[in-house]
């Protein structure tokens, strides 16, 4: 599971649940592989992404790479910053490990980077 | 196909992947865009996984249902050949392997479950491609569709020996 798939991810669908959103990380095994950047998928797709759930998640796995508190502006033309986004979003996987409902507490087990994210009959 | 490379996705899903070899042949088509895949099955998550790895793709596999765990408005292209044969409604939500095509009435108890929550999954150019078979009586389902206030086209039409297959293509 990359950390983009993390911002897309929510455990609101959960009875008694409101928001479920950010869900927290705990990364057991971590993965980095080299994915193909793309500078303009990078900038078209920051928009819709919650910047600070990025950035926190990132740094609660120790994966931060100085990405910071506040997007810069213009930084569709910063393509050193776009390659350390692009990094962060799509060349790190967290391969086993869980979600975690920051709301109930109820864990998703993540194996070989799929989340298991199946409720229960009576969790919905 | 082309079609959707014209729309032109940054994210695109397909729900019940089974083998992967659809959202596998979109990822290798679609280079600027990132691909998805839901399964409520998880050896179909698994398999899902293995077939994009084995052709150097990416795909994001999560095992859940429909796509009831992702934020809202997020994808531009959803993908889904259902379950969409005429079965008893516990098939449907039994634990077997009859979830892969059991559709319970009229093959429709998946398929109107996620019609109902796809005004919310869509980005605002989104577009969805639906496989639905003649039992699933397509007109109905596109009136209902009309009446949500989407633009339905037929797409694809093809008689296979005891189905009758329909491709929507359904958008704002
Ligand atoms: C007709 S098969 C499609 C197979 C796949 N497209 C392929 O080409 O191999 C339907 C798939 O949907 C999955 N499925 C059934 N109900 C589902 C649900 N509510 N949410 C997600 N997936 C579901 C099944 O496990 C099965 O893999």
């Amino acid at each position: 599971m990359k950390l983009l798939t993390h911002n897309m991810l929510t455990s609101k669908c959960m009875k008694g649940v409101n928001i479920g959103y950010p869900l927290k990380i705990k990364a057991v095994d971590l993965k980095e592989s080299e994915v193909d950047f793309n500078p303009d998928f990078i900038s078209r797709i920051i928009p819709k992404l919650d910047w600070n759930v990025l950035v926190s998640a990132a740094s609660s796995i120790g994966k931060n790479e100085n990405l910071p508190e506040d997007l810069l502006p213009e930084y569709e033309k910063n393509t050193e910053f776009l390659k350390r986004v692009h990094h962060v979003l799509l060349e790190v996987d967290v391969v086993n490990g869980e979600l975690i409902c920051p709301e109930s507490g109820r864990k998703f087990p993540i194996n070989n980077g799929i989340p298991n994210m199946i409720l229960n009959e009576d969790e919905v | 196909m082309s079609n959707i490379v014209q729309a032109n996705p940054d994210f695109i899903v397909e729900i019940g992947s089974g083998s992967g070899v659809i959202i596998t042949a979109l990822a290798a088509v679609l280079k600027d865009a990132r691909c998805f895949a839901t399964d409520i099955n998880p050896e179909a998550c698994i398999a899902t996984s293995n077939t994009s790895i084995l052709n150097n793709v990416s795909v994001e596999v999560c095992n859940m249902t429909l796509l009831t765990c992702f934020k809202e408005y997020l994808f531009d292209v959803i993908v889904f050949n259902p379950p969409y044969v005429v079965t008893d409604t516990e098939e449907v939500f039994g634990n077997g392997i009859a979830r892969a095509w059991a559709g319970g009435i009229d093959g429709c108890e998946v398929i109107n479950q996620f019609l109902k929550l796809l005004p919310n999954l869509m980005s605002s150019k989104g577009i969805c491609y639906l496989l639905l078979i003649k039992e699933n009586k397509p007109l109905e389902i596109i009136n209902m569709l009309y009446g949500m206030k989407f633009n339905v086209d037929i797409v694809k039409q093809r008689k296979v020996p005891c189905e009758h297959l329909y491709v929507l293509k359904i958008y704002k």
